[in-house]
């Protein structure tokens, strides 16, 4: 699999975390350690301002049925993934400003749209699309609608964005304004 | 932790012939009877807020419906509500992407709304404007029967009161008709109504009557709205419309539509005594302090009775013998003399109905606050239904008395008895033999009975009066649960 990293200016991105695949990371994104981020069946665009915390694991399945040129996994601006989440999508697109609590599972086929929160140790198992402001949580797994966002966590990156380079070691962004075809992979050195 | 999380694979039998594990039961070392919490009294000791920890007495509880009056919980998942504060700018919209502090507004405020961070259902989203003060000054909906609630409890109060009277006039007539009292109402020939008068308190009688003859009762009408002709055909939004435990969280509005949520006043907690029902001694009080987890007075079987642990066993079969393993441990503070037997060969329970003073009836009867009759003592003998049998050895065991510090000596001594695997400082492990019944049906659960003899040392202090010994033989049965009968 090709490695092709990019970070742009911004984003704060730990060492310590298994990124493989065409990986774009959007400018203020927050990448704890320990996360992994595997586009195996297609790019992954992770936008502006998300959170990405310890533990979370955010896939590009491969599907059966692989479109070509395969089509990027898209997720929005403001999204949080807590401790623990995972992610598996093949289909394109999730949303803005939503929150996937610890633990919480959404598998393939699930498509997400923007202010939705996925409660702590949610499955979401079964093809299904989450309208706007969709709030699930409980065991049971209680649906209701909120009325608003969810609000932005921009103090906490704030925060974040200043503390995470005195603990850890940081992957420096790599691509300066607009993304060109460049590949400077920095540890992980590209494969031909 | 293994009581917690796992089944009760021993349960005691209670003096009123309940199953429960130890840790559910409580000894009253007057009685020296085990009791659980179906045979004791549940006093109200305290009413707090468990979120705010704050305390109240009773009376102002009950003035606020049992609800606290600053904390809210959240009306859609029940989780409390906590309080957010928020810069409320004037207009101005940040700018996400810049950072940038001087974007910042001079004239901000804090402004306060309440959050839930289970299911994130905020006051915003039924339009609950935002406080200016981090607590308190929640609009308050009213309650839109508000009259006929209160004509209802009028109603009630106004009966009750009537019961009260009739109660009092009929007990007065008994100790009349025995003659060992007179009372003041006897001496001076006047009717409890007369005496109320002459002593300025309300006619009780005039009054409930009044108030019990003006109520109008609740009339049954057969006409209700004609459902909307769309009722069929219009497709249901179930994120819209409220379930059934959100409705009845507030009954007086019973909101259909989430739209209409509103926070719940936090319920008040409540620290609970209990006492014996046949000695009125506590058996566990806690401390006052709404905050403290301890207790006062704390008579747990736990700390009394003989604990009885299952090592391991053999399967069950029907018509054979198999092994059990069995470990004692004695949790009081002095030397424990234990017999094994079985549960038909204890003594039985002396039926003794003492004749109670009659001070202590007339004391009990005029209180009337309290209903006398849940007063009284159970005592039953338990079913037991056990397909297995315990082989007891016929020897006494002598269990030490608690010792913290020997916990930390692990040198386990080895006893040459054939039927005590070891000992070690107040625990004792015993290998049995259980006798499985032939006609015991393969799938059943298997379980054996078991009687511990044990002594029993009271440290109360006794009484002046009676000479009370220190030294007890005690009686305890238990119920083991050894899985099921293999086929
Ligand atoms: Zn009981
Ligand atoms: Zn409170
Ligand atoms: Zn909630
Ligand atoms: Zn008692």
């Amino acid at each position: 699999m090709s490695h092709n990293i990019k970070i742009l200016p911004g984003a704060t991105v730990c060492e310590d975390c298994t990124l493989e695949g065409d990986i774009t990371i959007g400018g203020g994104t927050v990448i704890h350690p320990r996360v992994t981020i595997i586009a195996e069946g297609g790019p992954i665009i992770i936008a502006e301002y998300c959170i990405i915390e310890e533990y979370s694991t955010i896939i590009h399945k491969k599907s059966d049925n692989q479109e070509v040129p395969p089509k990027p996994l898209f997720i929005g601006a403001h999204n949080v993934f807590e401790v623990g989440c995972r992610l598996e999508s093949p289909c394109g697109h999730i949303g803005e400003s939503n929150v996937f609590e610890c633990r919480s599972f959404v598998g393939v086929d699930v498509k997400v749209g923007s202010g939705c929160v996925i409660g702590a140790s949610c499955n979401l198992t079964a093809p299904q699309t989450l309208a706007d402001n969709t709030v699930i949580w409980g065991s049971e797994h209680h649906i209701r609608e909120a009325l608003e966002k969810q609000p932005s966590q921009l103090l906490q990156l704030d925060f974040l964005s200043k503390v995470m380079p005195n603990y850890h070691r940081l992957r420096k962004p790599n691509v300066h304004k607009r993304p060109p075809s460049a590949r400077q992979s920095q540890e992980s050195s590209p494969r031909p | 932790m293994a009581y917690l999380t796992q089944p009760d694979y021993v349960k005691y039998v209670c003096s009123c012939g309940q199953l429960k594990p130890i840790t559910s039961l409580y000894f009253c070392r007057h009685c020296l009877k085990i009791r659980c919490g179906f045979c004791i009294c549940h006093e109200v000791d305290s009413h707090h807020c468990a979120n705010c920890l704050e305390n109240m007495p009773s009376s102002e509880a009950r003035l606020k419906k049992n609800r606290c009056s600053s904390c809210f919980d959240c009306p859609s998942c029940f989780h409390t509500l906590s309080t957010r504060a928020t810069m409320a700018a004037q207009r101005q919209a940040q700018d996400p992407a810049g950072g940038d502090a001087k974007v910042e507004n001079k004239q901000t405020k804090k402004m306060y709304y309440l959050s839930c961070f289970n299911c994130r259902w905020t006051s915003r989203d039924v339009g609950i404007p935002d406080q200016s003060v981090a607590s308190g000054g929640w609009p308050e909906r009213t309650n839109p029967f508000l009259s006929r609630y209160n004509q209802l409890l009028d109603y009630y109060k106004a009966i009750a009161q009537q019961e009260k009277q009739e109660k009092l006039e009929r007990e007065r007539k008994k100790f009349a008709i025995r003659g060992k009292y007179i009372t003041l109402t006897d001496k001076t020939g006047l009717t409890g109504a007369m005496a109320r008068n002459i002593a300025g308190l309300p006619t009780s009688e005039s009054g409930s009557s009044a108030a019990i003859a003006s109520f109008t009762p609740s009339q049954a009408s057969a006409e209700v709205d004609e459902l909307p002709d769309d009722v069929y055909t219009k497709d249901v939004n179930l994120k819209q419309i409220t379930s059934m435990s959100q409705r009845l969280a507030s009954p007086e509005w019973q909101p259909s539509s989430v739209s209409r949520l509103h926070p719940l006043a936090k319920l008040l907690s409540i620290k609970r005594s209990q006492r014996c029902r046949v000695c009125d001694h506590n058996l566990t009080k806690p401390e006052y302090n709404p905050g403290s987890i301890k207790f006062k007075i704390e008579l747990l079987a736990y700390y009394h009775v003989p604990e009885v642990k299952i090592i391991s066993y053999e399967t069950v079969k029907p018509g054979e013998k198999s092994a059990l393993l069995l470990k004692l441990t004695n949790p009081t503070g002095h030397e424990m003399q234990i017999q094994l037997m079985q549960p038909e060969d204890l003594p039985p329970v002396e039926e003794r109905e003492e004749p109670k003073s009659i001070e202590k009836s007339l004391e009990k009867s005029l209180n009337l606050e309290k209903d006398t009759s849940s007063y009284r003592a159970i005592e039953r003998v338990a079913e037991l239904g056990s397909s297995s049998r315990v082989t007891a050895p016929e020897a006494t065991l002598t269990l030490a008395q608690r010792d913290d510090a020997a916990e930390y000596d692990d040198d386990a001594q080895q006893d040459t008895s054939d039927f005590i695997l070891w000992r070690k400082s107040n625990k004792l492990a015993l290998r049995l033999e259980v006798t499985t019944d032939a006609a015991a049906t393969p799938g059943a659960p298997a379980r054996a009975a078991l009687a511990l003899q044990y002594s029993y040392r009271n440290t109360v202090p006794p009484a002046p009066a009676a000479p009370q010994q220190a030294h007890h033989t005690l009686y305890t049965t238990l119920l083991l649960d050894l899985g099921v009968v293999s086929g």
